[in-house]
């Protein structure tokens, strides 16, 4: 049985997302900050899924599905894009991807 | 016997010959001059036989019009406008001297243009001249005549402009297209005003409506409608333009830059005289605004007399007939002012025979002479160059007006309606005060055209000199072999060009017996279409007066002459220019050109100047230069926040996301 309070799930999503967002603001590795991003949707999954069950709403789960969908495309490009990034260049760091400097 | 109408193919042919000689370039077919000849001249050629058979049904029909509608042009609203050719007693004979002079001209062209690089490209000009005026003439409504009108203007600009590797040509070019676009736009405001009025802008509704019909227009305006004049006025101001009447007649002179035939075919015998034609077209319209025939009237007196004493003194053969146009054309429109407009067709046609013929002479003159212009270096010609000195004669007689010649009846048809004006019942003085101004212009013109005769066939050969400006291809051997003996080889030129002139030489001496006062066959072939049945038998003189009109005129005539002869046969001519003042004044075309400069054009280019200066350059380019100026320097400051590093974003991301949930939080 869960517990009667969302309290512990909420934080473990909460750590979840910070560790997402350290990993994507201080690695420079591609991959990495791919797998950081995951780890921050699927903090927000989780999140949902405990208000969903506290709430007894099925709004939450909804978003679920969508989300999933939404990071499986993403990864899909991403991926496709990095290792073209890489196939172009031989080096994926990503502080070296300035061409976008103004 | 119905009407058998052609004015389609009249329109059609000239048409052809323009794109098929115009199109040889692109075959690059353009160096066979003689099939250009032959199709140039061909289609005018055929024009002139389809003219000729209109006509003749025409005249032998009880007819008064026949329409060809080709085409629904316009419909929006109720307005109507189809491309639609009228054929009447007007825009007949105006086919007849624009195909028939046309034709000749471009026979004569054969032999003129003869060896210029633009062979091809003069003869397509030509041809799309002819096409673009037998539109204008030929038109059933007043679009297509401002069409026609404005193709005509483009054809003579191009046509003036023909040798533009000289900056005068191209400078006298655009003056005349400019000058023309002036009345352009006043008879494009005429047009407006006419839709306004009568809602509808073809020949039928505007001007034939039934004399007894209340309705219609123009009867129901009344006389002297303000309206009326204003519409009369704009219509003028573009017949000003195009027939180089005073003040807009500065582009003639200087459109001599063109070839001669060009000179002879649009700047003396058809595109000058469309708008002596318009006003006749338009005489309904005309006979309804007295004061708008003043106007027409007052302006061609002056202009005749004005025109005439310049060209007493100019110098170059070209511009004398030039000047001699620009007389005549006012002659047409003191007889449409006095309301006679068909006095005024009858001298369109007899000019167009003998001012084509004095400047198919001139062009022979010059032609032989390696492009020598200038009177003062010619001289003595009459032995060397019999076949042009004739008609040259011929010519000069029938302008002067010397009974039988066709500008004597012409002339007097003119001069005796403005007597006929002056001395019937109820009669003003001021058309005595336009006779005099007729009989003063009569006298200048037969001293002009014969002191240009006497001095260039008379007395001794005063030339030598090389040309310093040859017209066209330079004939170097023409040159070479005047440096030996000036004269000896000087020769006539060839048949193609004399063949021409003979024929309007011949039309010149009987060309006027169609509208003598006795069997006035023209007058009353017109009466039907001009100022709407308004009796031309008014403006005859009867009996004795008619004989004292003759006479005096006559006299008129006899007495430029005389003095001419005086003063360059008697005496040995006197060319070198004399100080006093009148001689000055007349020299330099009372300066109009020089206070056109003053007035108009330096200002505008001022202005132009200033507008550069400080619109231009100050606050268009400036303000645009400006505001890229300071876009660039407001980006520098923030292009350094894209730095191109993702996790710089992210960054910033997650800031703005704090921010947004902070506030969230902290709202109360």
């Amino acid at each position: 049985m869960p517990p009667d309070q969302p309290t512990g799930y909420l934080i473990v999503s909460a750590v979840l997302f910070t560790i997402g967002v350290v990993g994507v603001l201080v690695r420079r590795n591609p991959l990495i900050m791919f797998m950081s991003i995951e780890l921050m949707l699927n903090a927000v999954n989780l999140s949902f899924m405990t208000f969903a069950h506290y709430l007894d709403s099925v709004d939450g789960w909804i978003f679920v599905f969508l989300v999933l969908t939404v990071a499986a495309a993403e990864v899909v490009v991403g991926l496709a894009i990095i290792v073209s990034i890489f196939r172009a260049r031989r080096n994926i760091d990503i502080d070296e991807l300035d061409s976008m400097k103004g | 016997m119905s009407v058998f109408d052609l004015t389609p193919l009249v329109l059609l042919l000239p048409l052809l010959g323009f794109l098929i000689i115009g199109s040889l370039r692109v075959f690059n077919a353009h160096e066979h001059t003689e099939a250009i000849g032959w199709i140039g001249c061909g289609s005018i050629a055929l024009a002139f036989i389809c003219a000729a058979i209109s006509f003749a049904t025409l005249i032998n029909s009880l007819t008064q019009a026949h329409d060809t509608t080709i085409w629904n042009w316009v419909v929006s609203g109720n307005l109507s406008i189809n491309f639609g050719l009228r054929l009447d007693a007007l825009s007949a004979v105006m086919l007849l001297v624009i195909t028939g002079v046309g034709f000749l001209i471009h026979v004569y062209s054969v032999g003129y243009m003869h060896g210029d690089p633009g062979y091809w490209r003069y003869f397509s000009f030509l041809n799309f001249f002819i096409f673009a005026m037998v539109l204008l003439v030929s038109a059933d409504n007043f679009l297509f005549l401002l069409i026609g009108w404005a193709l005509v203007g483009l054809a003579s600009y191009l046509l003036i402009g023909f040798w533009y590797q000289r900056p005068t040509a191209v400078a006298a070019a655009k003056k005349a297209f400019v000058v023309n676009v002036i009345g352009d736009f006043g008879l494009m405001l005429a047009i407006f005003l006419l839709y306004n009025r009568f809602g509808t802008l073809s020949y039928g509704g505007i001007l034939f409506t039934d004399p007894g019909a209340t309705t219609a227009a123009p009867q129901a305006f009344g006389v002297n409608d303000p309206m009326l004049i204003a519409i009369t006025l704009l219509l003028f101001l573009a017949c000003a333009a195009k027939s180089a009447q005073l003040p807009l007649h500065v582009w003639l002179p200087d459109a001599m830059e063109g070839p001669t035939p060009v000179s002879a075919l649009i700047h003396a015998a058809t595109m000058v005289t469309a708008g002596v034609y318009l006003v006749a077209r338009a005489s309904n319209l005309f006979q309804y605004a007295p004061v708008s025939l003043w106007v027409v009237a007052a302006i061609g007196g002056a202009t005749a007399i004005f025109a005439a004493s310049i060209a007493l003194v100019q110098n170059d053969i070209k511009r004398i007939l030039a000047y001699s146009t620009i007389s005549q054309l006012g002659y047409m429109f003191m007889a449409e002012g006095a309301g006679n407009y068909s006095a005024g067709i009858f001298h369109l046609t007899t000019h167009a025979y003998f001012k084509a013929l004095l400047f198919m002479c001139a062009g022979a003159v010059i032609h032989t002479l390696g492009g020598e212009q200038d009177i003062r270096k010619m001289g003595g010609l009459r032995q060397r160059l019999p076949w042009t000195y004739w008609t040259f004669i011929i010519g000069g007689l029938a302008i002067a007006g010397i009974v039988p010649f066709a500008g004597f009846w012409s002339k007097d048809a003119i001069l005796g309606t403005l007597l006929a004006r002056a001395t019937a019942a109820g009669g003003s003085p001021w058309y005595l005060a336009l006779y005099a101004v007729g009989l003063g212009t009569a006298i200048l013109t037969g001293f002009y055209i014969f002191r240009l005769i006497f001095v260039v066939f008379h007395g001794a050969y005063r030339g030598g000199e090389p040309a310093p400006q040859p017209e066209g291809q330079v004939d170097v051997q023409a040159r070479q072999r005047r440096r030996g003996n000036p004269l000896a080889r000087v020769h006539e030129a060839p048949w193609i060009m004399l063949a021409p002139m003979v024929v309007l030489a011949g039309l010149s001496t009987v060309g006027g017996l169609y509208g003598t006062p006795w069997f006035d066959t023209l007058g009353s072939f017109l009466t039907g279409v001009l100022g709407n049945g308004f009796n031309v038998a008014t403006f005859a003189l009867q009996g004795a007066a008619l004989w004292i009109s003759f006479g005096v005129g006559l006299l008129a005539a006899l007495l430029g002459i005389g003095v001419a002869w005086f003063m360059y046969v008697r005496r040995a001519p006197s060319l070198r220019p004399m100080g006093n003042i009148v001689y000055q004044l007349l020299l330099h075309k009372y300066w109009i050109d020089e206070i056109y400069d003053w007035v108009i054009v330096k200002p505008i280019v001022g202005m132009g100047r200033l507008a550069n200066r400080f619109v231009e350059d100050g606050a268009l380019d400036g303000g645009s230069r400006r505001l890229a100026w300071l876009v660039g320097k407001t980006s520098v400051g923030f292009r350094t926040v894209q730095s191109g590093y993702v996790r710089n974003y992210a960054l910033v991301f997650l800031v703005g996301a704090i921010l947004i949930i902070l506030y969230y939080v902290a709202r109360p």
